[in-house]
């Protein structure tokens, strides 16, 4: 469980997992999974394959039921997610105007802000099917923002991406930190993320370690552990 | 959080745009169609058989074909970079999008009818103007009937392998009352009988659109959990 700092107040609490289990006909992915997560912190889950840390992070946005626990969330959830839940046939805009949209929301100003923010500004009209790997994942990225989500859950958001992508999306999720926004990152990287990620928590065979401060050493610990 | 409707518009709307840009489905439906009504136009020994014998069931093989490479189409689109989930992950209720789903799958079925109705009258040569609105109505029920169970199943089998070939293997089945019902009545019309000889063919293909349309709505949120 990732300790809150002793003066941060309960109402900074973004989510809350307790005792989540998840199964797959037989086979359990997610073994009495406990965490919370406050406002501006960014806990890094790292793991091997297999080690359950997507299924933790669909269980947490909703999208999957866990066989067994609870997740409460105080706040809108982001997801950016292996794929990028978006259509090849639309624009950027097109795509994010249709997702503000189904958050009961029109406002162009806020789509235009948020592909600039993002470094896309110039290809807002262009279908997101030209696009390339890390375009798409800006654009994910923007999507997840749409509805200023306090919680985002991002599932290694870095990956296929270059080194001045990659430095935008960093810049991105820094920012967001400081405003307050809670994220949850999965990631194989933990070096890319120093200075960006508060707290680090690995995950194995579906039992989650107690969280711990992010620092240069934790960069350099093995990815699994032996608690599961 | 959006209201159903406004939810539901919106999703047709994307469906209809992303339709207009690519028309995968609506390019396969329309040749599908054509073939469809030429192939069994010139099969026929016209000294034998009549064009008014086989114009109803030609018309209705057409329709539902068709349409079926459309239905198929709907549920595919969301499976590609897993858009279903970032749907779901909106505080859209999820019953939108079905309603949505089942909005642009009707224009879609709707604009195959649209095209094929001209083609139908200028192969068979059927006497239809004047019973024309009777036909329109006989073709939205039955439409409407298939379109919401269509889509209840496309929902359901986007996630199998083969999803293109389980759609009409479960939905042939439940489409069989309000085609019969849609064969009939087609009939009945190009032949000049009277409504009264099949007026229980219009009723059931009108309880089939209420039974169909209210279990779909209500099934729909049970399939997508999951």
């Amino acid at each position: 469980m990732t300790s809150a700092p002793a003066s941060t107040p309960p109402a900074d609490l973004v989510l809350s997992a307790r005792d989540i289990s998840r199964r797959f006909g037989y086979r359990r992915v997610l073994n009495t999974v406990s965490l919370e997560l406050y406002r501006g912190q960014v806990l890094l889950l790292v793991g091997a394959n297999g080690a359950g840390k997507t299924t933790l992070l669909r269980v947490l946005a909703g999208l999957l039921r866990p066989s067994q626990g609870t997740v409460t969330r105080s706040a809108a959830v982001g997801l950016v997610a292996h794929d990028a839940m978006l259509y090849d046939a639309l624009s950027a805009y097109e795509n994010l105007a249709f997702f503000q949209r189904l958050h009961g929301g029109k406002d162009p100003a806020r789509i235009r802000a948020l592909l600039d923010q993002v470094g896309l500004a110039d290809r807002a009209d262009d279908r997101v099917g030209t696009f390339s790997r890390g375009m798409v994942q800006r654009v994910a990225i923007a999507r997840a923002l749409l509805a200023e989500p306090t919680l985002l859950l991002l599932d290694e958001p870095l990956t296929g991406l270059d080194e001045r992508t990659t430095r935008i999306v960093l810049d991105v999720l820094t920012g967001l930190r400081d405003a307050g926004t809670a994220m949850m990152v999965v990631s194989h990287q933990p070096t890319d993320f120093l200075g960006v990620a508060t707290h680090i928590a690995r995950i194995s065979k579906g039992g989650l370690a107690v969280p711990e401060p992010f620092t240069t050493a934790s960069t350099t610990a093995p990815l699994t552990y032996d608690g599961a | 959080m959006p209201s159903v409707s406004r939810a539901a518009l919106a999703i047709a709307g994307k469906d209809i745009a992303i339709e207009w840009r690519t028309k995968t489905a609506i390019i396969s439906g329309l040749v599908f169609a054509i073939l469809v009504l030429a192939i069994l136009y010139f099969s026929r020994d016209p000294t034998e058989v009549s064009d008014l014998a086989i114009a109803p069931g030609t018309l209705w093989v057409t329709f539902t074909f068709a349409a079926m490479l459309g239905l198929n189409r709907a549920f595919l689109l969301e499976r590609e970079r897993r858009a279903m989930d970032g749907l779901l992950l909106t505080p859209a209720p999820r019953s939108a999008i079905f309603w949505g789903k089942f909005l642009g799958n009707l224009m879609f079925v709707g604009t195959i009818e649209a095209v094929s109705l001209p083609l139908f009258v200028l192969f068979y040569n059927v006497p239809l103007w004047d019973k024309l609105p009777q036909l329109i109505l006989v073709i939205a029920m039955a439409t409407i009937a298939f379109v919401a169970v269509g889509t209840l199943l496309s929902a359901m089998v986007v996630r199998t392998r083969h999803a293109e070939l389980m759609l009409p293997l479960l939905l042939l089945p439940f489409l069989v009352p309000p085609l019969v019902g849609g064969v009939q009545l087609t009939a009945s019309l190009l032949n000049n009988r009277p409504l009264s000889e099949v007026w229980g063919w219009l009723k059931l293909i009108g309880a089939f659109d209420i039974a169909f349309v209210t279990v779909a709505a209500l099934l729909f949120e049970v399939i997508l959990d999951e």
